[in-house]
């Protein structure tokens, strides 16, 4: 969740610096992009006390007669003369599908990049990251239909494919949550984390029954709303004709007299989806375009740790809340 | 403030556009691309703005830039009190400059010319100067500024005028180009070109005929300040035609067989059909029947005209059915053969191709207007000083005996000329002979053979030979020539050298005469000279230049002098058409022919006529456009169409307001302020679009 606890085991340094997304952004190859980010990410976590991390728990119990020998670490040994083994979860197991809203909504944007400019970044970074640690990445986006497939893998020229995939410009005219959540449904047999990268702008109807059938499939999933600034300050002065981007619709509206309005529903809108998340143990985060890309890792991560914390105690995490 | 072209203040109506842009382009038409439309609804627009004007102070900048540009063009001054205040101390220079060619003898033309003139002295203040020149072929000064200074105040326009009425219309033709150049030098040249701006005119009072000669205005460096105004006068009647006989029918006419005439018909005649025929003795009809001619407007054609009455030494062609009288008769005197004698010295037979007199007879054959004749030795074995005397030219290609020699020298010092050719180099004798004794060395020269290597063309021999086309002698090849060595004593002046030096052809004076030294010869063993194009027109000009040949021409025009015919008599006398009797000297041309007619001159015993005409461009009287005159660089004022339909009075507050404009000058003001405003407009537009990007895609 997007309030992350100060006890958290990772924090990024207070002298670190985090990329300007404008100055990001300004660079044209996605993958560098997402290379600086998780390399600026990493620069940062190692000025910071080590608390232990990995997007699997793991930890250290002492030796017990009967344990399989085989998970003892003998590095520690060495150094402490004390037998322990080395718990961990089947990381290389863990398979991710990026799910990324590729329609013209995700075009607007009143930086100087757009929120499909954004996303796109983000879901590189979670790749990189994530094909870093060994874990196998795959991607799917969509609009109104689902565009680019690719299973989750972690091989050599993986990583390369999937970047060229996400280089791909928005086009949809409408945008489809509930179709590209029953294909990946479809397409992970296996439990893995699905994430969904989107600006929601869309009725959400449909959305917690597609979200359930993944939640009750055992995958972990998460959603990552991706907002303008503007979008959500709605700081416009003069009265206009506003021009649906995936529609084409024009409406005239004034700004002035409507902002409050546009705002509450807004609100209510995200809160919907963040209800839905709650509701069916996904995580929902929502990014700001103007925001740092390092801090929606770190987001992602003390959202991970909380949640594997949760599981360890078997407890489920619906009803921690 | 007022406008010198208000018209162009209508302009100032654009600024419509830019209001009707200001209301059109309201916020409402801004389309901002979106997200998402899910969470907006339709807001009205309110009334309130409905006719609220965008951009307010970029619409009074393109407003104020619209104003100002057609202030621009209506040229703005500021009127002061009594229009056209010259500065303390510096008057008006005008020049009234009046056309008094033939063309302005048509009916009306004298009385409004005058008029024209007289006003612009009337109006001259006591600080204004007047000059006043009238011109046909040449310009004359009735009034200079000198003059006009030295009169008292009062009684400037009084004396000015009393000489304008004397002015009497000549018969020249009208070289307008001369007249206005004449006019625009007696400004004098060190004023200040600002303090002078619109204070000097030349008033130009003509009919603008477009037979008027405009030489010398392309690329006249005109004074500064000076301008031209144009005060054209316009007959009572538009038309007229007039005829010229043509040069070369005139030798044939005296034979009796047809003259040739030239007729013109103006562009704006209204006449097509003329009648051509020889003036009966009366002076009111015809003398036998006259050609019926048909002429269609701006043409002109040559018809034949009926046969010179036999026997007659003079006429007059009249040419009727047209309204303009001034031109349609031309006068004509029959040419008389003219006999000239060349006396050659050498004894060798005509027919021997061999020598130089074969040639020499064919270098002059027989003309309508020249026979000559080659009187050799051989029928004259001696040559008498008297047989001499009815020779024009003397050729001597031998060696004299004494008593040649003294008649020649006699013959000579009398003002004639006489070519020696230097055949071989005993040849030096005659030269020492008729130099008077000064020895002169001569000798065969050596060498396979000799070009013409340097002639003065600004000799008058051979002049003629200037032009690069005919210059060329260096394809003459002389095979002998004898070296002579002037001694400079004899003074002489060398015409042509060969390539190596030595002089081919020079000029001594013997008294009045001259004494021309020809170092070759051109028969074949010497030169190529006689079969060479360059020999009948250098013969030609020798004997020309020889100044024994009467002029052979009886037909001439206004202005151009009649060369003085032979006489033993010290003055002739000349009868002018008018009977008047002017005494020049012989020898002397006669310039005097300012009027059109028959000039009679006795020469011995022979009655000599001269025909003087008018020139046929006079006769071309349909008025030029005043483009024409802008076109050849004269700084008119006004285009001559506005000057046409504009009252002497509104010309004369136009022009007043003018020269206020021209002094003021505050267009430049308003041309930088039209500037600033536009820089400004563009600045403000710029960082508006910027601003309204911002606002929608940015905030």
């Amino acid at each position: 969740m997007p309030g992350a606890a100060s006890t958290a085991p990772f924090s990024l340094a207070r002298e670190h610096s985090f990329a300007d997304p404008k100055a990001l952004m300004a660079i044209r190859n996605l993958e560098l992009r997402a290379r600086v980010v998780v390399e600026g990410f990493w620069k940062g976590l190692h000025r910071s006390p080590y608390h232990g991390f990995s997007v699997e728990f793991t930890e250290y119990r002492q030796y017990s007669p009967g344990d399989d020998t085989r998970y003892l670490d003998w590095r520690l040994y060495a150094r402490t003369d004390r037998h322990y083994l080395k718990r961990f979860e089947d990381e290389t197991n863990l398979r991710c599908h990026l799910l990324v809203d590729q329609s013209r909504s995700m075009d607007y944007g009143s930086l100087t990049y757009s929120k499909s400019d954004y996303a796109r970044t983000l879901a590189a970074t979670l790749a990189w990251f994530l094909h870093g640690q060994g874990d196998a990445v795959g991607l799917l986006s969509f609009d109104e239909r689902v565009r680019d497939y690719l299973p989750p893998r972690h091989r050599r020229g993986h990583l390369r494919q999937l970047m060229l995939a996400l280089e791909h410009e928005p086009e949809g005219r409408r945008t489809d949550l509930s179709e590209p959540l029953r294909r990946v449904a479809e397409l992970a047999r296996k439990r893995g984390l699905i994430v969904l990268l989107s600006d929601l702008l869309t009725p959400l109807d449909e959305l917690e029954r597609s979200l359930a059938r993944l939640t009750a499939a055992g995958h972990e999933v998460v959603l990552w709303q991706t907002l303008d600034p503007n979008e959500l300050a709605f700081a416009f002065e003069r009265p206009m004709l506003f021009q649906d981007l995936e529609s084409q619709q024009d409406v005239y509206v004034d700004p002035q007299a409507l902002r409050s309005e546009y705002q509450s529903r807004l609100t209510g809108h995200c809160r919907q989806a963040e209800v839905i998340c709650q509701k069916l143990g996904a995580s929902f985060y929502r990014q700001v375009t103007d925001q740092p890309l390092e801090l929606a890792l770190v987001d992602f991560l003390r959202g991970r740790h909380r949640r594997n914390k949760l599981i360890r105690r078997g407890t489920p995490a619906f009803l921690q809340r | 403030m007022n406008f010198l072209a208000p018209w162009f203040l209508l302009g100032a109506l654009a600024v419509a556009g830019p209001v009707l842009f200001h209301l059109i382009r309201r916020s409402a038409r801004a389309r901002m691309p979106f997200g998402s439309i899910l969470f907006l609804r339709p807001t009205p627009p309110r009334a309130v703005r409905r006719r609220k004007l965008e951009h307010v102070a970029l619409l009074l900048l393109r407003c104020l830039s619209i104003l100002l540009l057609a202030a621009v063009f209506a040229r703005p001054f500021f009127p002061k009190g009594n229009a056209s205040p010259p500065p303390a101390g510096e008057g008006r220079q005008t020049v009234v400059l009046l056309d008094t060619s033939a063309s302005m003898r048509r009916e009306g033309l004298r009385p409004k010319a005058l008029a024209l003139a007289a006003r612009y002295l009337e109006k001259a203040s006591p600080a204004d100067r007047v000059a006043v020149l009238t011109f046909d072929q040449q310009p004359r000064t009735l009034v200079s500024f000198t003059d006009w200074s030295a009169w008292p105040v009062g009684q400037r326009a009084a004396l000015a005028k009393q000489r304008l009425e004397a002015v009497s219309l000549g018969w020249g033709g009208t070289h307008l180009g001369l007249g206005l150049t004449t006019a625009a030098e007696l400004f004098p040249e060190d004023a200040n070109p600002a303090d002078v701006a619109g204070l000097r005119d030349v008033a130009l009072i003509s009919d603008l005929q477009e037979g008027a000669k405009l030489d010398g205005l392309q690329g006249h460096d005109w004074p500064k300040g000076v301008r031209v105004i144009i005060e054209r006068v316009d007959p009572e009647r538009r038309g007229n035609a007039g005829l010229e006989i043509l040069d070369a029918a005139i030798a044939s006419a005296g034979d009796g067989r047809e003259a040739r005439a030239r007729v013109a018909n103006a562009r704006d005649s209204v006449r097509e059909n003329f009648q051509l025929g020889w003036s009966s003795e009366g002076g009111s009809g015809f003398a036998g029947k006259p050609v019926q001619i048909y002429l269609p407007p701006g043409q002109t054609r040559t018809f034949s005209a009926p046969a010179l009455p036999a026997g007659a030494a003079t006429g007059t062609l009249r040419l009727t059915g047209d309204d303009e009288e001034f031109d349609n008769t031309a006068y004509f005197a029959v040419s008389e053969m003219e006999r000239v004698t060349i006396a050659y010295f050498g004894s060798e037979p005509a027919n021997d191709p061999g020598q130089l007199r074969y040639y020499l007879q064919r270098a002059f054959p027989d003309t309508p207007r020249r026979q000559v004749e080659v009187v050799s030795a051989i029928s004259n074995s001696v040559y008498s000083l008297e047989t001499l005397n009815r020779a024009a030219l003397a050729i001597i290609p031998t060696t004299l005996n004494a008593d040649e020699v003294k008649n020649v020298r006699e013959w000579l010092a009398g003002g004639k000329t006489a070519l020696l050719v230097l055949t071989n180099a005993q040849s030096g004798t005659t030269v020492a002979a008729l130099t008077g004794g000064v020895d002169a060395e001569v000798s065969e020269a050596s060498g396979e053979y000799a070009l013409f290597g340097e002639v003065d063309f600004t000799h008058p021999i051979f002049a003629p030979f200037a032009d690069p086309r005919f210059s060329d002698f260096s394809r003459i090849h002389v095979w002998k020539h004898r070296r002579w060595t002037i001694p400079p004593a004899l003074r002489a002046r060398v015409l042509a050298k060969f390539d190596d030096g030595a002089p081919a052809l020079a000029e001594m004076k013997i008294g009045k005469g001259s004494l021309l030294t020809l170092t070759t010869g051109w028969n074949p063993s010497d030169s190529q000279l006689a079969v060479s194009s360059k020999f009948l027109p250098l013969m030609q000009t020798i004997l020309d230049w020889s100044g024994g040949v009467a002029p052979s021409r009886s037909q001439f025009q206004i202005g151009e002098p009649i060369p003085s015919p032979a006489s033993a008599d010290d003055v002739l006398q000349w009868r002018k058409p008018d009977g008047r009797v002017v005494g020049v000297a012989t020898g002397k041309p006669f310039t005097e022919t300012d009027l059109p007619g028959i000039y009679t001159v006795q020469a011995g015993s022979r009655l000599r006529h001269f025909a003087v005409n008018l020139l046929l461009d006079e006769s071309r009287t349909a008025p030029t456009s005043a483009d024409d005159l802008a076109r050849v660089g004269v700084p008119l004022l006004v285009p001559a169409w506005i000057a046409a339909a504009r009252s002497p009075e509104a010309t004369q507050r136009r022009l007043q307001r003018e020269d206020l404009e021209a002094r003021q000058k505050p267009w430049r003001w308003v041309i930088i302020g039209l500037f600033a405003a536009a820089l400004v407009e563009i600045g403000l537009s710029g960082w508006l679009g910027r601003h309204v990007k911002t606002l929608g895609v940015k905030a």
